[in-house]
């Protein structure tokens, strides 16, 4: 269970930066800006949420497996597929949350910054990014707990390679399908924790906001 | 006066057409008109939130804008202050992070603490916005606008939600730091006491409009009555006699007569200005104040308009239309359709004689003056004090 649960948190170390920088800069595009293709991208990313995890993993296992130019990458069964793997399911929690927050920032108050000898990068550090940042929080606890949880997508296209790309869900499956109860139920309760800390952590983040009662 | 502001352009937003030429001195500017005019969209291209679609705007020699060059300085290069309606204060920051906001020195927070002092706030200094009053919110949102030194400030009706009194301190204040600063100020109102109280010059936007200024004090010349508040299309205007009756003055019409506030300095033949919102309606089976009791006219709707948050009736009434606007959803008990019978009521402080009144401005008819009594140290006072630290 050990390498099980270190290679988990490898796999969080990883997607975690990816899904802040990834997911707040697609979170701002969708909610601030305009441009050609808006919808499809929207489209694109909300795909998961909808597609079983099987006919995702699918779909990935074509792009990295018959593209030419990923093929040669060799990522597929190694542990930067299951590095990638979570973060298909769990970008458009990410999204959703950035989305949510960049939309409740007024854009008067950007305007302001403006007005006040801001530039648009400084706009987003100074009063965008600040006042976003609760739904930024709460969206990444969100999503970090899928990441670690993903199961279908992982299996799909990294496999099931102890010490390799066994995360901790696929950890509980072989060891059920092993009959050893025990052991699965180990792994279980320590992933269980991690998802009551981070619903925990969300509704801080909401209460101190002054949002849901 | 040496020009600081000179501006000509056009800008369409779908069938609205905003047609602007105006310069300014070193002096306080007041554009004003009736709601949706383009008042505040005005503001906004000159700010650069908003690209003009033809003409210039060239401020202190420099070109901020030239949509025959294709130039166009983002808001951060124009150094242009500008307080939003709405106050826009970072809700994240505190009252001097607000301040300080768009200070790029060294010391940004003590000078943004000396403008915290002039506004009258040093002790609120580490207060959020929503831990202050609306009248300090303005100060701070005033604070902010003018501490990073900028070549002018434009103003959005910013004491619009604030009652008579507090908004009398807030435009003395803004006034006095005008003399203070000389930063030329363009100020948006609807309200015909701000123009008189604050303006050294006075624009009329009408329909997207802004073609004519002129200087305040002829605002109350004959000659130019006709014309200017005609062309406003705004306000109901009265033209009658004034005549003293039991110790009273009246402006008599063919149609009606209303008392005047004394002292009533001119005779003869006058023009009147009644600015729409200051026509009260009467409910029915309420008594009427004792003030209002010798201008009561009664009247028949004509018109039913809603303009965003507001709406204006037109009211024929003693051989006039008169203009009455309010909040929608005031009245909301009385029927106000077309067709139908009104009552109304015009405080006799609220009529305006636009005809030379020495020194028209310094009548405050619909204010108290209490509160001015009550402010402690003139402005001039701690500007000294401030320079004696």
């Amino acid at each position: 269970m050990i390498s099980s649960l270190i290679l988990s948190l490898k796999v969080l170390a990883v997607d975690v930066p990816l899904l802040l920088v990834i997911g707040t800069s697609l979170g701002w595009l969708l909610a601030r800006r305009n441009f050609r293709g808006k919808e499809a991208l929207n489209l694109l990313i909300f795909l998961p949420v909808v597609l079983p995890p099987s006919v995702l993993g699918l779909y990935l296992l074509m792009l990295f497996g018959r593209l030419p130019f990923m093929r040669e990458l060799g990522l597929l069964f190694s542990f930067p597929a299951a590095a990638i793997a979570p973060l298909f399911p769990s970008l458009p929690i990410m999204v959703q949350s950035a989305r949510s927050g960049f939309a409740s920032v007024d854009v008067g108050l950007e305007e302001a910054a403006r007005t006040l000898g801001d530039g648009e990068l400084a706009v987003f550090w100074r009063v965008s990014f600040p006042i976003a940042k609760r739904f930024l929080m709460a969206g990444l606890a969100l999503a970090s707990a899928r990441a670690l949880g993903d199961f279908g997508v992982t299996l799909m296209i990294a496999g099931n390679i102890p010490g390799r790309t066994q995360t901790l869900p696929l950890y509980i499956y072989s060891r059920v399908e092993a009959l050893d109860l025990a052991g699965a139920n180990m792994a279980a309760i320590l992933l269980t924790g991690v998802g009551v800390m981070s619903l925990l952590l969300v509704r801080r983040m909401e209460g101190a906001h002054g949002g849901a009662s | 006066m040496e020009e600081r502001l000179d501006a000509r352009f056009l800008k369409k937003l779908g069938s609205f057409r905003l047609d602007v030429a105006l310069t300014l001195g070193e002096e306080i500017g007041v554009i004003f008109g009736p709601s949706g005019a383009g008042k505040s969209q005005t503001l906004r291209v000159l700010a650069g939130l908003s690209k003009p679609d033809e003409g210039y705007i060239k401020l202190n020699g420099r070109t901020l804008a030239d949509a025959s060059k294709k130039i166009s300085l983002p808001p951060k290069e124009r150094r242009i202050g500008l307080v939003f309606q709405e106050l826009s204060l970072f809700p994240h920051l505190t009252a001097l992070e607000n301040v300080a906001y768009g200070l790029k020195c060294s010391d940004r927070l003590e000078v943004a603490m000396e403008w915290l002092h002039m506004v009258r706030l040093d002790e609120l200094s580490d207060r959020y916005p929503h831990q202050l009053s609306g009248g300090q919110r303005q100060r701070v949102a005033l604070a902010r606008a003018l501490a990073p030194g900028p070549d002018l400030l434009l103003l959005d009706e910013p004491f619009n939600a604030l009652d008579g009194p507090v908004r009398r301190a807030l435009r003395r204040e803004l006034k006095g730091l005008f003399n203070e600063t000389k930063t030329p100020i363009i100020y948006v109102t609807h309200d015909i006491e701000d123009v008189c109280s604050m303006a050294d010059r006075v624009f009329f936007i009408r329909d997207g409009e802004l073609v004519t200024s002129i200087p305040v004090q002829s605002l109350w010349d004959p000659s130019v009555q006709g014309s200017t508040w005609h062309s406003l299309g705004w306000g109901t205007l009265i033209h009658g006699v004034i005549e003293e009756r039991n110790g009273l003055y009246w402006i008599v019409w063919d149609g009606g007569r209303l008392a005047l506030r004394p002292p009533v300095k001119v005779e003869g033949d006058v023009t009147a200005f009644v600015a729409p919102h200051h026509v009260k309606l009467l409910y029915p089976d309420l008594p009427v104040d004792p003030e209002l009791e010798d201008n009561v006219v009664e009247g028949v709707v004509a018109e039913r308009v809603v303009l965003g948050g507001t709406t204006r009736l037109f009211v024929r009434a003693c051989n006039l239309q008169w203009q009455v606007e309010f909040l929608n959803g005031s009245y909301a008990t009385m029927e106000l359709s077309e067709g139908q019978r009104v009552r109304m009521a015009v405080k006799p402080g609220c009529i305006y004689i636009l005809r030379s009144v020495p020194n028209p401005c310094t009548i405050d008819p619909c204010t108290e003056t209490q509160f001015e009594r009550e402010r402690k140290v003139p402005f001039s006072a701690r500007r000294e004090r401030r320079n004696g630290i």
